[in-house]
Order: C-alpha cells, then sequence, then structure tokens
C-alpha cells in the first residue's frame, strides 16, 4: 500500500473559548464552525502578512518582488490552507454526510427518489461521457446541494408523498433526525390525506354516529392501555433472558436461545403424530394381549412395564383401517347408522405422517440455517477482524458491574492474544519450533482418537454381553446398564479432551474451541453409529419373535432419561459442588466457567437421541419437551447461582450459525439415513405394530398405490407419479444434476463479486489520490493568487515609501 | 421525586410514537414511566426535561464506557426531553435498522467531533474499552495502525462515515452488540 500523504489542517485553538468547542451536530452551528475557523484563518493570513511586509521593509528588500517571499507557514511548520480551500473544503460532501439536517435531508431525498426509480435505469447515451466511470451517473439537474434547507425539506415531502405509507413510516424511522422533525415532516405529507376526511366531517348525517364510533373507540383504546401495560408480566422467557443476558453477555445467551430453538423443532415435529396418530389410535383402542401391570415408579426411568402397550410405543398401532363403514352380515339387516364412516387406514397414516414430519423439520432446519448463515457471513468478512475488535466487542447489553469488568479483562486479553499473533506473523517460528508443534499436535490428536476408539469398543462389547445375557421380566433394571455406561463415558471422555488440549497448547482460543466440539462432536456420533448396529442389526435378529420396535423405543427413551439425569448431576458437581470447594477450601474467588460448548453438544445429542426414536415411540418429542423446559430452569438457576461467563469468549453471531450447521449435519442428517434405512430395508415385526404383515414398512406405500390402481382411472395420476418419479432413478439423478448447477452457479458468482469488490478498493483509492493532488493543486493557485496580490499591495504601499526613502537619502 | 399521573399520554401520541420510532407500545409505555419517575413532581411529561447526569446514571447505561458520548450525542442543549430519550432507545432497540445505529455508532465513536474516527479517536476508544491507563503505547498504536490498514479505503488515515459504514455492515456482531434495553420492565 502506498503511503498516505497526510494533510494537517493545522487550525489554532480560539483563544479564550476551550470548553465551548463548537460541535458540528449542532444543527445551527455546523456552517457557523467553519464560518469561525475561516474567519480566524483570514485574520492570521492578515497578520502574517502584515508581518512579513514590515520584515521586508525592515531588510530594505529593493529587488524583484519574488524572491523575498515565503510560502505562509502556520506554527507547526504544516502548510496553511487559504480561506477559500478551507470554504470548499468544508462543505465537501464527505464532511458533511451524516451530520448536518440538510445533508441528512438531500441523502433521504436521493434514496426517495432511488426507490421510486428502481425499476428503470438511465441509457447508457444519456449519461455524460467522462474519463472517470464514478461520475458518469451524476446528475446535475437533481444534485440538490445547492439548494437552500427548506427547498431540499419540501422536495423530500413531495418525495415522501409520493410512496406508501408503510414505506413512508419505515423510512421515517430510520433517519437519523430528532423526533420533532420527524414528526414536522410526517404531518406535511400528511396532509393531502388530511384533507380527504374533511368532507365527511362536514356533512351533518354522520357526525352523530361518527362521535358515537370514536369515542367507544377511545374508552376502548384507554382499556387498552391498562391491559397493556399489565402484560408484561405474562412473559416469563423475556425477562429470564434479559437477565442472563445482562448479567454474562452474548455467548452464554445464545445457549439459552438454542434451546428455546430445539424446543420450537420438537413442538412441530410432535403435532402431526399427536393430530393423526396418537388421538386417533386412542378413539379406537385395539384389544390389549393381556392384563395390564401395575404401575411401579420404574417406568419412568425405563420405559416398560405399563407403559409398553399405550399409544407410546409402536406396538399399539393397529395395522388394519379403522372406522370402516359398516358391511351388512346378512341380507336384508340394515346397518346401524354410524356417525361417521370416514375410513383410516393406520398403516399409511403411520408412514406419511412420520414422513411429513421429518420433511417439515428438514425444511425448518435447512432454511433456519441458510438463514443464519445469511447472516453472520460476508464475502471476504475473515479479514478485518481488528475493526470488529474494537468497534463490536464491547456488549452494550451488559448491565451490571461484575460483568463489565470481565469483559474488560476479556478484552484485554483478546488484545494482548491478537497482538502477539501479530508479533508471530511478522517473526515466523523456525523450523525446529515448527516441528515441534506439529509433533506435539500429532500426538494429541492421536491420543484422541485413541480414545474414541476405546470408547466405541467399550461399547460394543457391552452392548454384545447385553445381548448374550437376556434380561427376564423381574430384572427390568440390568436393562439400564448400557445407557449408565454410554452415558458415563459421554461424561469423562471431554474431561480428558479438555487435559489434551491444555497440552498442547494453542495460541488462538476460538481454534481451541472448535477443536473441542470437533472431538466430542466424533465421540458422540461414533458411539451413536455403534448403538444403530446394535439395534438394527443385533437387536433385530435376536428378537425375531417379539416385538422388536418396542424395545428400542424403549431404549431411547432410556437413553433420553439416563442423558438427562446424568445432566443434572454433571450441573450439581460439576458447578455447586465445584464452587463451593474453591471458594471454601481453595480460597480462590474465581467460580467455575459455563462450558459452552459441552452443553451444547449435549443438546444436540439429546435432539439426535429424538430423532432416532420418533419413529418407534411417536410421543418421544413429547418427553423431550419435557427434558428441555427442565433443562433450562435447571442450567439458569445453576448459571446463575455458581458460574461465570467464560473468559475466552467467541463471536456470538457465527456461534448460533455453527450449532445450527452441527444440528443439521452431523445430527439430522444421521437420524435421516437410520430413519431411512429402518423404513426401506429392515423387516417389521410381525407381532405387533402397523407394519405387521408386510415385507418392509415402505411396502404399506405401495400396497396403497396399487389399491389406487385397481380402483379406476379417476386417482390415475397418483401410481403414474408413484411409479416415474418415485420408484425411478431417473428423476433423482435430474434433480441432483439441476442441484449441483446451482451449487457451481452460486459459487461463481460469489467469485465474480470478490473480484468486483477488489477493483472497486483500487478505484476508492485511486479517488482518494485525485482528491489529494486536487486539494493541494487549489491550495497552490489560492497561494499563487495571494502572493501575487500581496505582492500587488507590497509595491502600491512600498513604491511612495521607496520614493521618499531615495529622496530621503538622496 | 416525580409524582406525575400515570397514564398521562394520550393514545393518539402512543401512536405516533409507534410510527416514528422503533419501539413497540409496551417499551414506550416502560420508558414512560421510568422517565416519570425521574422528572421533577407536577411537570407535564412533554415538557420536563432530565440532565445528562441523570440519564447517565440509569441502569442501562451505569456500565457502559461511552455514556458521556452518548448523552451528548442524544441530548440538546445538555438536557433530555422525553422525546430525546424516546430516540435515544430507538437507535438502541432491536427492531432498529442497520443503517440508523451504524449512523449513530459514528457520532459517539468520534470523540473530537470533527467529522472522523482518527488515529487520535481510535486510541480514546480502546482506552475508554479497556477503562485502565495501563495500557502500553504499543498496543495502541498498533491497534490503530492495524484497524486504519483495514478499513481505510483512501489512504488519508481517518475513517470516513461511508468507510466506518462499510467496515461494520461486514461484521454481524455489530447488531448484536449494539443493543441496550432501557425499559426497567
Amino acid at each position: 500500500m502506498a503511503q498516505p500523504r497526510v494533510l494537517v489542517l493545522d487550525v489554532p485553538e480560539p483563544p479564550g473559548d476551550q470548553d465551548q468547542e463548537p460541535s458540528p451536530y449542532e444543527e445551527s452551528e455546523v456552517h457557523d464552525s467553519f464560518h469561525q475557523l475561516i474567519q480566524e484563518q483570514s485574520q492570521l493570513a492578515a497578520q502574517e502578512e502584515l508581518e512579513l511586509q514590515q520584515r521586508q521593509l525592515v531588510a530594505g528588500a529593493l529587488g524583484p518582488p519574488g524572491s523575498g517571499h515565503q510560502t505562509l507557514v502556520g506554527p507547526g511548520g504544516a502548510p496553511v490552507h487559504s480561506t477559500a480551500t478551507l470554504r470548499i473544503l468544508a462543505s465537501m460532501p464527505s464532511r458533511t454526510i451524516g451530520r448536518s439536517r440538510g445533508a441528512i435531508i438531500s441523502q433521504y431525498y436521493n434514496r426517495t427518489v432511488k426507490l421510486r426509480r428502481r425499476g428503470s435505469r438511465p441509457l447508457l447515451g444519456n449519461v455524460m461521457r467522462s474519463a472517470r466511470p464514478s461520475l458518469r451517473l451524476y446528475d446535475l439537474e437533481l444534485d440538490p446541494a445547492t439548494l437552500e434547507e427548506d427547498e431540499k425539506r419540501s422536495l423530500l415531502v413531495k418525495e415522501l408523498q409520493g410512496l406508501s405509507v408503510a414505506q413512508r413510516d419505515h423510512m421515517l424511522r430510520g433517519m437519523p433526525l430528532n423526533l420533532a422533525e420527524k414528526r414536522c415532516l410526517r404531518e406535511k405529507s400528511q396532509v393531502q390525506r388530511g384533507k380527504w376526511r374533511g368532507p365527511q366531517d362536514r356533512a351533518g348525517v354522520f357526525s352523530c354516529c361518527s362521535r358515537l364510533r370514536y369515542a367507544c373507540i377511545l374508552a376502548l383504546h384507554s382499556l387498552g392501555l391498562a391491559v397493556l401495560s399489565g402484560l408484561h408480566a405474562a412473559r416469563p422467557w423475556r425477562y429470564a433472558l434479559k437477565q442472563i443476558g445482562g448479567q454474562f453477555g452474548s455467548s452464554v445467551l445464545s445457549y439459552f436461545l438454542f434451546l428455546k430453538t430445539l424446543l420450537a423443532f420438537n413442538a412441530l415435529l410432535l403435532l402431526p403424530p399427536l393430530a393423526f396418530l396418537v388421538g386417533v389410535q386412542a378413539a379406537f383402542p385395539p384389544e390389549p394381549p393381556g392384563p395390564a401391570p401395575a404401575f411401579t415408579g420404574l417406568e419412568l426411568l425405563t420405559g416398560g412395564g405399563c407403559f409398553t402397550h399405550t399409544v407410546m410405543y409402536y406396538g399399539y398401532y393397529s395395522n388394519t383401517t379403522l372406522n370402516q363403514p359398516c358391511v351388512p352380515p346378512r341380507h336384508g339387516d340394515q346397518c346401524s347408522p354410524r356417525a361417521s364412516s370416514l375410513p383410516y387406514s393406520m398403516p399409511l397414516a403411520y408412514l406419511f405422517t412420520m414422513g411429513a414430519a421429518f420433511f417439515i423439520t428438514c425444511i425448518t432446519l435447512v432454511y433456519s440455517m441458510s438463514h443464519a448463515f445469511g447472516e453472520s457471513y460476508r464475502v471476504g468478512s475473515t479479514k478485518g477482524v481488528h475493526a470488529i475488535t474494537v468497534f463490536c466487542s464491547w456488549d452494550y447489553k451488559v448491565t451490571e458491574k461484575r460483568a463489565s469488568r470481565l469483559q474488560q479483562d476479556n478484552l484485554r486479553t483478546q488484545l494482548k492474544e491478537l497482538l502477539a499473533e501479530w508479533q508471530l506473523h511478522r517473526s515466523p517460528r523456525s523450523l525446529c519450533g515448527r516441528l515441534r508443534r506439529v509433533a506435539t499436535l500429532g500426538l494429541a490428536w492421536l491420543l484422541c482418537l485413541g480414545t474414541m476408539l476405546g470408547c466405541s469398543v467399550a461399547v460394543f462389547v457391552f452392548s454384545e454381553v447385553m445381548i448374550q445375557s437376556p434380561v427376564s421380566a423381574g430384572q427390568e433394571v440390568r436393562l439400564l446398564a448400557l445407557p449408565l455406561v454410554v452415558s458415563l463415558l459421554n461424561l469423562g471422555a471431554p474431561y480428558l479432551f479438555r487435559g489434551l488440549a491444555a497440552l498442547e497448547g494453542h495460541e488462538s482460543p476460538g481454534l481451541e474451541v472448535y477443536v473441542a466440539i470437533c472431538r466430542n462432536l466424533i465421540l458422540k456420533m461414533a458411539i451413536l453409529g455403534i448403538l444403530c448396529y446394535h439395534w438394527l442389526g443385533r437387536r433385530v435378529a435376536t428378537l425375531q419373535g417379539q416385538c422388536w420396535e418396542d424395545f428400542v423405543g424403549q431404549e431411547l427413551y432410556r437413553f433420553l432419561v439416563m442423558d438427562f439425569l446424568f445432566a443434572l448431576l454433571d450441573t450439581l458437581f460439576g458447578e455447586l459442588v465445584w464452587r463451593l470447594i474453591s471458594e471454601r477450601k481453595l480460597k480462590r474467588r474465581r467460580k467455575p466457567e459455563f462450558d459452552i460448548a459441552r452443553n451444547v453438544l449435549d443438546l444436540i445429542y439429546g435432539q439426535t437421541l429424538t430423532w432416532l426414536g420418533v419413529l418407534f415411540s411417536p410421543l418421544l418429542p413429547a418427553v423431550q419437551v419435557l427434558r428441555l423446559l427442565l433443562l433450562f430452569l435447571v442450567k439458569k438457576a445453576s448459571l446463575m447461582a455458581n458460574c461465570q461467563a467464560p473468559r475466552r469468549p467467541w463471536l456470538a453471531s457465527h456461534m448460533s450459525t455453527v450449532f445450527l450447521t452441527l444440528l443439521c449435519f452431523p445430527s439430522f442428517l444421521g437420524a435421516a439415513i437410520f430413519l431411512c434405512y429402518a423404513v426401506w430395508q429392515v423387516k417389521p415385526s410381525s407381532t405387533c405394530g402397523p407394519f405387521r404383515t408386510l415385507d418392509t414398512m415402505y411396502e404399506a406405500g405401495r400396497v396403497w398405490v396399487r389399491h389406487l390402481e385397481r380402483a379406476g382411472p379417476g386417482a390415475s395420476w397418483v401410481p403414474w407419479l408413484h411409479r416415474y418419479l418415485v420408484e425411478s432413478t431417473f428423476f433423482l439423478f435430474l434433480a441432483s444434476a439441476l442441484l449441483l448447477a446451482i451449487i457451481y452457479l452460486n459459487i461463481q458468482v460469489v467469485k465474480g463479486q470478490r473480484k468486483v469488490i477488489s477493483l472497486l478498493k483500487e478505484q476508492i483509492r485511486n479517488e482518494g489520490e485525485d482528491k489529494i493532488f486536487l486539494i493541494n493543486r487549489l491550495h497552490s493557485i489560492y497561494e499563487r493568487k495571494e502572493r501575487s496580490r500581496a505582492g500587488r499591495n507590497e509595491e502600491a504601499t512600498m513604491s511612495p515609501a521607496l520614493h521618499a526613502d531615495r529622496r530621503d537619502t538622496w | 421525586m416525580g409524582q406525575c399521573l400515570r397514564y398521562q399520554m394520550h393514545w393518539e401520541d402512543l401512536e405516533e410514537y409507534q410510527a416514528l420510532t422503533f419501539l413497540t407500545r409496551n417499551e414506550i409505555l416502560c420508558i414512560h414511566d421510568t422517565f416519570l419517575k425521574l422528572c421533577p413532581a407536577g411537570k407535564y411529561y412533554k415538557e420536563a426535561t432530565l440532565t445528562m447526569d441523570q440519564v447517565s446514571s440509569l441502569p442501562a447505561l451505569r456500565v457502559n464506557p461511552f455514556r458521556d458520548r452518548i448523552c451528548r450525542v442524544f441530548s440538546h442543549n445538555d438536557v433530555f426531553s422525553f422525546e430525546d430519550v424516546l430516540g435515544m432507545a430507538s437507535v438502541f432497540s432491536e427492531q432498529a435498522c442497520p443503517s440508523l445505529k451504524i449512523e449513530y455508532a459514528f457520532r459517539i465513536y468520534d470523540f473530537n467531533e470533527n467529522g472522523f474516527i482518527d488515529e487520535e479517536d481510535l486510541q480514546r476508544i480502546v482506552l475508554r474499552l479497556l477503562n485502565s491507563d495501563d495500557v502500553s503505547e504499543d498496543l495502541l498504536v498498533d491497534l490503530a495502525h492495524h484497524v486504519l490498514s483495514e478499513s481505510d479505503l483512501d489512504n488519508d488515515n481517518m475513517l470516513s462515515f461511508s468507510e466506518f459504514e462499510h467496515a461494520m455492515a461486514k461484521s454481524p456482531d455489530f447488531m448484536n452488540s449494539f443493543r441496550i434495553h432501557f425499559w426497567g420492565c
């Protein structure tokens, strides 16, 4: 980058007026401040001229007028610009934009004009040609810089009248003027509409009815006012989230916001099965196979026992068509009229409801992920991290003194780390240091992968042991062993990873957090993969004569409950007890940190379990909703009492994007693959459930399509769709090819945008140099003018004096 | 302290404030309540004013390192009327548009009020953020230099409004962090 040529406007301080500096933000004094500047400058210039003349008189300069002249130099030695230059500089757009009222009004006038003219582009032939392409679209006719402020305001009002009400209000809200001005603009642009209401009021026929109407409306509105201000108590979430944000900042708040998002997803997942499966089946209960066992408390943990033959699990649902119109048993007998005879095919409903629920979840997830991406990433945004640190790092939401001091500490650490990073860039490590670093990293990763492999093998072996020793009716507690082992591993391994990370010693805290997330995620996914194989591969084989879907549903219920219990235990011991120990025994003032990464991964793990189990237990999302609500309360209470914000914060905006991406990619994708495999490939059990007589669950759909084919030509498009779009692979190839083409196009567009950005930056740099060049030229021209004028004045004053002198000396 | 009537505000005024600011009705009423509690007794809320010290000591602004600049930018003649407070709350609310926030952020961060954010302003910002005088000169100079080398596009060693706007538009954190909840409810 070229060395910047610094322009220094060295203006002497006004003598007695130090603390009453005219602020450029005072609307009436903007040009006054520069006016004062210009006055002082001209006074100073006059003084300098006088001194110069006296000096030359004293020195008796008889030589040519040009030699003794010096350039006017200010007190600091920097070049002083003439008053004319100053006047021009003061009205440059870059110095008045965003400050004076007139400039704001003209800026918004331009914006409204552009809004109106958005459709039409100016023809290239009509614009002025010039060497610099930036001046091409400069339309002198519309340039409002030459108008007075009142004229500008009336122009703006006229433009505002042309917009719709919503657009006008939105534009007014976004203007950086004070409220009185905005009201004035609004009233002026509403004058036209007010006139139309006049004739109605003048007509006597309408007046008493309208008055009555207005009185009623006013009374209702004052009642509404009273109700509104009392309604703030009905929003508990909002207050809790505000409290957390004020005390701990945005990064901890993002965890709770993610929890809220998950609640919304689960509610969405719960509604279709609740409406179409649970409700209908509960209205037409099937025959119970035997006496229902009594309720012992263990059911809440194991999910079995008296919960087994209820709407909660797959096995309860019948495989026939419910509510069929009755077939008269004998000739002549009348069928008792039923209130409604809507036949409801349960297998079909089960398949389609589950498919629709997953499809809706998928669409919602992909949409929110792309929305979050759109908000948090910009083209070229990886550079510019330092400006962001300075301007965006202070979280204005924080209102507690303790939290603000913590923020300051965080910021200091962050800035020091940034400084260290820059120094590292300037002086990179030696070869030996780099090798050592690579070796440390390699060792740490090897240990982590080894741990993960060990955990997976342990889970596999234990699951095989569980299969080998079948559980009899009374020993259901033993079923809790596998979830217990898995939860223990999930609890212990992250602490090990944290220790290894301390050994590695990363310089950048952001990278450290991402690496920790990555490792925990791989561990959890590996364990879940082993468990999926265990359920769909081994359990199906060993439970041939029984209802294996019920068993899998119950297993997932057990996993959810056990995970919740361990989360509670971890909160209790990891946070409460640790704080007590560190305060009493170790006498440290530092509270334990709230580990955002681990908590978020636990949430994602729980959600994956729910998605895995929805097919086998339609009410599992309800369990997850309860779990999340309890978790919110517990975590919030523990946070307020025991924790402090993490010492190394991340960028809050990127966090929600990262969480959603993690939710979508390993978690939802894995669950979808599991579901597809279960629906397409696995043989359902023959003793229970809606698909007992079929080879695969998907066959229910195929059976229905064939039934429709036989039914007649009326609904023939459905079998046609099924044969040519769903069953054939050609359509799938076509859709994938289209998708790939769109992705490629988007990548090219982004590349093009990057190129345009760099070209524009180059252009701005050139314009900056142009500006400096022009200012200097302007200054030199005026300087020459001043010099020549001073020279003429000198000659005029000096020549009679000179003549007098000469006469004297003679 | 203010013993004014609770519901001094008329419905038309509330509608107008709602149309002209980014605040919801509930928020406007809460600010109205807070304002009435602080203003002197017996005065109509549209004529009462608060001093800059009173506004600086609001719980939302008490620990903010830029509270004096915020008060200076949003006040008129060194006092706050009710509409000034509403304007301030509107700029800092969650629904405000980015251009408005960037505009006022530029005014707040321009300490010497010359229309640009220059090196002196940047160093003062960093000192305010860290709230201590124990900051090395190296850090300040380095940081200012890096900020300018990234965001100063026309090489005049200062950030003009357009350059500031460009830098902040690239950062989604700006919108998240430039928010204050003023109301007590």
